[in-house]
């Protein structure tokens, strides 16, 4: 397994007709941060239950744990189990609690007592900055609020692995840049993460490296960067001048006054141009990112899925 | 354990938090279990449409006696069987029969003649079942009323009762010489009508439908016999177990309604779980499946016991004397055990709080009704009445009425209580598998 903490191989599993996960497989790495990247129904989800053990494989493996872990193997078992920190897609708290009672609670079934398990719900509450909350009750949290505490208690027992099934859905925009800043806290010390979303902007930000799926596979898995590189295709110039010099050939389309072309190196051909005589009024630079990746390789757009 | 401890504990917490829901599932049960408490400690009526089952203690083993017994075993209502004394009060007791009737000594010597002090017949009924005393009654006095028809229909009878009520009639000095000539004026007018007996014989079914006690005379003087206690009336505890109240009689059917409505509103707890997520991290923290059932479980089993408690000490403090305390804490635990068994299964019968709280009281309708908490089994089909055998409801009642009043013995406990125990076994067992296979 060499440094991957979590492995799936040829995960299959299907519901009637439909194939969720078709043969997917790979490696979760210590420390990093892992975003499965797909649009709703990619099977994004299946994936994390088969992972924690709530659905069986109808065929392939998961692995979970490393050397540097106790227990390894079948997320089924309860030694496993404590490996592992989820924080599912669907709330999962008990409104009627307290923050500090849904921590303290599930700190229990983690087997934590005493100094240790104040000291975990003391920190839980920093982590989402819920300490001035702590004794109320989460029904009455705003969604950002709840969403926090529903990280934190994924993580009360100090998880090998935190898996985060879409952690930012229905979340204002405020409250989810303080997820992403609590993400980004926790990759600092080495958490290693599962990120599932199907915002290619989340992806870009937090992870480390990027599987793309669709329909149950993989379709591609590498580092955001490499991603790019590799199917993200050229960059997008579009740019807007007040006149254009007589007999110069341009790249790409012309509409009026505005040029589009895609181009490796735009700072150069715009440069060029500029050179030729080309005034231009606005330019912008499009770079291509995962959007495009997703695009090249499943013919469709991310939001079209 | 540790684990399963802190599940039930979070589940109690959850419940008394919640105070409407606490209401619903400790307090409503509470309030039924005292309304139906009330309803079923009343007398009530209603028609036979199911044979009573009476034992008949013969101490008289005269003809009339033997006519009597025969006649009240023709009345297609009832079911007879002879016995002695103490094996009648006994069947009582157990529930085995609804009443026991003693026909006492010198019964046929004075039953139906109207003018001699009536028969006595002793009658003990089944204290959870007083609405069908009520009708018992009825049929005794109309059996009583076809016994004096035939009697006055019996020529030499008659003339013999009227010879020897001359004689008594010679004898008493009491009696005024003005009442003493209406007397005998009234026996000759009564030898005159031996000679139309026979037309009166035809006329025996309307009279025996007359009420016996109009008239100002009776057929017969019937009186009650304590069945639901053994007690020596010399000792101060016999003194004491006889104050009792409608609480003592009732509280097995109010309880079962507590203990039904607990169940019901606690399976939709678990269903609950399903709908807020909160099932999914249980599921996937490190306690097993069977872990997280058992917490529920145990939470269950302290809510159901917490309600039969309230409803001890209510039913104390309005005057019920349990039999055996050991014996009431046992049928206790079994109850509760065994719905806790049966909200097992009723949490998995839906998906959403609605469908498990739909599905939940249609079983616990079915099964009050089957197990006599709603309408006495008496008034049942024969057929419905032994699928009441099948109700859980039937059993808890039995076995608390074991503790409170039936003075049943360990032994006599183990039945209901066995049978109860099975079902929450049985209940928790297929709980669980189809929460595993869901």
């Amino acid at each position: 397994m060499g440094n991957s903490i979590a492995e799936v191989s040829a995960l299959k599993k299907s519901f009637g007709d439909i194939d969720a996960v078709n043969g997917l497989s790979f490696a979760i790495q210590q420390g990093e941060t892992l975003g499965l990247l797909g649009p709703n129904g990619a099977g994004k989800t299946t994936v994390i239950s088969l992972l924690v053990g709530l659905l069986k494989p109808d065929t392939g493996s998961v692995s979970i744990g490393n050397s540097s872990c106790a227990e390894a193997g079948d997320p089924t078992l309860t030694a496993t189990r404590r490996l592992l920190g989820v924080a599912p897609q669907a709330l999962s708290i008990y409104e009627t609690m307290s923050a500090q009672e849904n921590l303290d609670f599930f700190g229990r079934l983690y087997g934590l007592s005493g100094k240790k398990l104040r000291d975990r719900v003391n920190w839980c509450l920093d982590f989402a900055q819920l300490q001035d909350r702590a004794k109320s009750y989460a029904g009455t949290f705003s969604g950002g609020m709840k969403r926090r505490l529903n990280i934190a208690v994924a993580l009360i027992h100090e998880p090998a692995i935190l898996l985060l099934d879409e952690p930012t859905v229905g979340v204002d925009p405020q409250s989810r840049n303080h997820i992403f800043e609590s993400i980004e806290a926790l990759r600092e010390r080495g958490m290693t993460i599962l990120y599932t979303t199907h915002y290619m902007e989340e992806a870009e930000r937090l992870c480390d490296r990027v599987a793309i799926v669709d329909h149950g596979k993989l379709l591609a898995l590498s580092s955001v960067n490499d991603l790019i590189k590799q199917y993200g295709g050229a960059s997008m110039v579009t740019g807007e001048f007040a006149e254009l010099p007589k007999e110069i050939e341009l790249p790409g389309e012309l509409t009026g006054k505005l040029i589009r072309f895609a181009s490796n190196t735009p700072l150069q051909d715009v440069a060029a141009l500029s050179a030729q005589g080309v005034a231009f009024q606005t330019l912008n630079i499009a770079r291509p990112n995962l959007e495009n990746v997703f695009l090249t390789l499943t013919g469709r757009s991310l939001r079209d899925g | 354990m540790n684990q399963v401890l802190v599940m039930a504990i979070k589940d109690l917490r959850l419940l008394f938090r919640d105070k409407l829901g606490a209401f619903f599932i400790i307090g409503f049960p509470i309030l039924m279990g005292i309304f139906f408490g009330m309803v079923m400690g009343g007398p009530s009526s209603g028609s036979d449409r199911a044979k009573m089952k009476i034992a008949i203690v013969d101490l008289d083993q005269s003809a009339l006696s033997a006519k009597f017994i025969s006649q009240l075993a023709n009345n297609g209502s009832i079911e007879l069987i002879e016995t002695d004394l103490e094996p009648a009060k006994e069947s009582v007791r157990k529930g085995q029969r609804l009443a026991m009737l003693v026909l006492t000594e010198g019964f046929g010597e004075t039953a139906g003649i109207f003018w001699e002090k009536p028969p006595t017949i002793q009658i003990g009924v089944d204290p959870s079942r007083s609405a069908e005393s009520a009708m018992l009654q009825g049929m005794i006095l109309e059996s009583i009323g076809q016994l004096a028809g035939q009697r006055m229909g019996d020529l030499s009878s008659m003339q013999d009762m009227v010879r020897k009520s001359r004689e008594q009639l010679a004898n008493d000095k009491s009696i005024s010489s003005g009442n003493r000539l209406l007397i005998n004026s009234f026996f000759s007018s009564l030898e005159g009508m031996t000679q139309s007996i026979e037309a009166l014989q035809t006329d025996a079914d309307d009279s025996s439908s007359s009420p016996v006690e109009n008239g100002g005379f009776e057929f017969a003087k019937l009186e009650s016999i304590d069945v639901s206690r053994k007690i020596d009336p010399a000792s101060q505890a016999g003194q004491m177990k006889k104050i009792k109240s409608k609480w003592d009689i009732s509280f097995p059917q109010s309880t079962m309604w507590g203990v039904l409505a607990c169940a019901a509103g606690f399976a939709i707890s678990i269903a609950r779980e399903r709908t807020q997520g909160t099932m999914m991290r249980l599921q996937i923290a490190p306690i097993s499946q069977s872990g997280v059932l058992i917490g529920k479980a145990l939470a269950c089993f302290f809510s159901v016991m917490l309600v039969i408690s309230f409803m001890v000490g209510l039913g104390l403090l309005l005057g019920m004397r349990p039999g055996s305390y050991p014996m009431l804490a046992l049928a206790a635990l079994c109850v509760a055990s065994c719905f806790v068994g049966i909200m097992m299964v009723m949490s998995n019968l839906g998906k959403t709080e609605e469908s498990v709280n739909g599905a939940g009281w249609a079983i616990n309708m079915v099964m009050a009704m089957f197990g006599g908490a709603m309408i006495p089994v008496m008034f049942m089909p024969q057929f419905m009445k032994s699928l009441s055998i099948l109700s859980p409801v039937k059993w808890g009642i039995l076995a608390m009425e074991g503790a409170i009043w039936r003075e049943f013995s360990l032994s006599e406990m183990m039945l209901p209580c066995g049978i109860l125990l099975g079902i929450g076994i049985a209940g928790i067992a297929i709980g669980t598998s189809m929460l595993n296979r869901e």
